[in-house]
């Protein structure tokens, strides 16, 4: 029974009509109007029109009890579409899923919390909707009220909450439902940093109990502490479909192929102009290695990572100073290291080249950081080059963002008078 | 976390099939019953939302269709001199008031309900036949606040029920479900077309001028009595008038007319509202 498969798909697929989004709202004289254009218009089969948009094709996978699998994919990539399906929101075009336990999704915060009622009013109307009975939601009551921490606002109209109560509340109902099996949707990365370990306690609870947990996120930490399995969804199909760190490492090799991450930086554009190839000097290749030389892109904390960027010159540049800057995921520039204040010096450069740098063992929090490269006068006036390149994680289990930017150890003393 | 949770849930059956429905008549209704809590609880927030920041609450209830019996009253019997079949015309108009208030209430909430309540509809699964049938309850607490003013009334006129009283259930039943049958046409409509939003008060507005809330049936010429007839309203205030005033029955051949009129709309509303349904996440 520990390995009995709840969640069944099997060629899943959803079509959707780009004609039905256009006439969101479409009045009956819409309706009118393009009936008689179309008959007026016959050539051409109805049933395979430009018009189609497949959001899912042929998505096929199994979930076992107790497992925590991550979705990830782009934006558009069908995530959605798949717990929309799951969580019976929308029918499937193609295809069958079966799914066995009570299912409670979460595909967005506080759905159905009414303005004009009370925190206590809410829980009953949330509960229901989600799907407890009144009795459930009784015996819940103050167990959902204090994991809430909304306190003594419970009888307020949450018209009146500030954000953060309302999110809280509206996740306390939901993480009280007890579901076997538990879909989320990007809904963990509410609040302040206190109640999300709190959510991520009770979703950690929730598989100890044997529940299944769906989890679809743009946030590739969470994926990596909560899932042990991934499901990495490309335009509508499984890409892969396996370990996490392996998807996700998938994940992000294409994503940088398809972003052609060597653009340029909007800022930079202001300097040097928005077409690479027509500076003085750019970066044709990025690549992130380690102390060894082999490409990786997630890194442990503290350890040295090897920038190696080729570049070409347009023009002869006298005295270039090198920067390679790591900009955080969130677009804090976090360090950068300039040859010129290394003290490496080079008269002039021109045509092809290789810049090498290897960083000190470096004590960013864990986090994905993109690598700037610039090339400036070494008096920091003139950009020849300003460009964006490649992305990397850092990563370690305690240190992230509430830490700050870095973590080094200090020298502690304590003396104590009795 | 305990093992008594999942055996109190409402999902007494934890096993979804999900695949796309291809026949007409797969109308699932055990379901409906299955989410009858939920259905509660909607009727009860439609209630507590409307009267909450209003002074004097329940009140509007009740001055509602008083206040339409004394317009009707001044405008009808004072000024057009309309007839009331021998009967005082404030009860005359109240007790026909009475069902038409309710029925245009429920037509009026239901008929745009589906798309009132797209937030729900986008973001969780539930039955969604549940939201047109509580907007079509929702106003049944209104009309029995207000059918105290009707007792308090045939007291004051000294109005006797006649043993017709006994049918009143019957014609109770026949306005909801009217009301329904019509809002399960409407709501999916209203899904693709936001005009049916802008008709709808047009609608019931023409429906009450169809119906002899404000005038006798009498009044209608005897070649079109038939037709007006068909109308369920019709009937229906017209089957208070005889329960609880003691006016001529109406004419129950007709009247079962239109309730098996009323019916098939209703089941072939189920059945059109089921088949709209499946694209009300996509479309709404």
């Amino acid at each position: 029974m520990m390995n009995a498969v709840v969640v069944q798909a099997e060629g899943l697929c959803k079509k959707y009509k780009i004609a039905t989004a256009r006439y969101r709202h479409d009045t009956l004289r819409d309706l009118l109007t393009d009936s008689l254009k179309s008959a007026f218009r016959r050539n051409g089969n109805p049933h395979q029109s430009k018009d189609d948009f497949w959001a899912l094709k042929n998505v096929s996978f199994e979930l076992e009890r107790g497992e925590a699998v991550g979705i990830i994919g782009r934006n558009g990539a069908g995530k959605s579409t798949l717990l929309r399906i799951l969580s019976r929101i929308t029918q499937p075009t193609e295809g069958y899923a079966s799914i066995k336990g009570r299912v409670g999704s979460l595909l967005e915060v506080g759905a159905g919390f009414h303005q004009e009622l009370t925190g206590r009013e809410n829980i009953y109307l949330n509960g229901a909707i989600l799907g407890m009975t009144k009795r459930e939601i009784d015996r819940k009551f103050d167990a959902i009220v204090d994991f809430s921490e909304i306190g003594k606002f419970i009888d307020t109209p949450v018209k009146r909450y500030s954000s953060g109560m309302y999110v809280r509340l509206a996740f306390s109902v939901a993480a009280h439902l007890d579901p076997e099996i538990m879909m989320i949707d990007e809904v963990l990365s509410v609040g302040d940093m206190n109640f999300q370990q709190k959510c991520m306690g009770h979703a950690k609870r929730l598989l100890d109990g044997n529940a299944t947990i769906l989890f679809v996120s743009h946030n590739m930490f969470a994926i990596k502490a909560m899932c042990s399995r991934v499901i990495y969804l490309n335009e509508g199909s499984v890409r892969y479909d396996g370990p996490s760190e392996e998807a996700i490492s998938i994940y992000e090799s294409d994503s940088r192929e398809s972003e052609s991450r060597l653009d340029s930086m909007s800022w930079g554009e202001i300097a040097v102009g928005s077409k690479p190839s027509e500076w003085s000097i750019y970066a044709t290749d990025i690549q992130v290695l380690d102390e060894q030389g082999k490409p990786r892109t997630v890194f442990d904390f503290g350890e040295r990572i090897r920038i190696r960027v080729k570049f070409e010159t347009r023009l002869p540049i006298v005295k270039p100073n090198f920067i390679i800057a790591f900009v955080r995921s969130d677009n804090v520039a976090c360090c950068s290291y300039s040859s010129f204040v290394d003290d490496f010096h080079t008269s002039h450069i021109d045509g092809e080249g290789v810049l090498e740098m290897v960083t000190p063992p470096l004590k960013l929090v864990a986090e994905a950081y993109d690598i700037v490269i610039l090339v400036r006068d070494e008096s920091f006036q003139i950009a020849y080059c300003a460009q964006r390149g490649t992305r990397f994680h850092i990563r370690h289990e305690l240190l992230n963002t509430h830490f700050g930017v870095f973590h080094d150890s200090a020298d502690w003393h304590l003396s104590t008078t009795p | 976390m305990d093992t008594e949770i999942t055996s109190t849930s409402i999902f007494t059956t934890p096993f979804v099939e999900i695949k796309p429905s291809r026949g007409l008549f797969q109308l699932d209704l055990r379901a409906v019953w299955q989410y009858r809590e939920l259905l509660y609880f909607l009727v009860w927030r439609d209630l507590k939302v409307r009267y909450k920041q209003a002074a004097i609450g329940i009140g509007w209830v009740i001055l509602q269709p008083l206040v339409t019996m004394l317009i009707f009253t001044a405008v009808f019997e004072k000024f057009a001199k309309v007839p009331s079949d021998g009967l005082p015309y404030p009860i005359f108009a109240y007790t026909a008031l009475l069902p038409w208030t309710y029925f245009a209430q429920a037509l009026s909430r239901s008929g745009p309900s589906v798309v009132g309540d797209s937030g729900l509809i986008s973001k969780i699964y539930f039955p969604r036949l549940i939201i047109p049938l509580a907007a079509v309850i929702t106003p049944a607490v209104d009309f029995a606040f207000s059918s105290v003013i009707l007792l308090a009334m045939m007291v004051w006129f000294g109005m006797v029920p006649t043993w017709g009283v006994l049918a009143l259930p019957l014609f109770l039943l026949l306005v909801p479900t009217t009301a329904l049958a019509v809002a399960l046409w409407l709501a999916p409509l209203h899904v693709r077309y936001r005009d049916v939003g802008h008709a709808l008060p047009f609608l019931i507005q023409i429906w009450m001028y169809a119906s002899p809330v404000a005038y006798p049936v009498s009044l209608v010429p005897e070649r079109w009595r038939l037709l007006y007839s068909l109308n369920p309203m019709a009937g229906v205030i017209e089957g208070f008038r005889w329960a609880l005033l003691g006016k001529a029955s109406p004419d129950f051949m007709l009247m079962s007319v239109s309730a098996a009129f009323v019916l098939l709309l209703l089941l072939g509303g189920i059945v059109f509202f089921k088949h709209m349904e499946k694209t009300f996440a996509d479309v709404i």
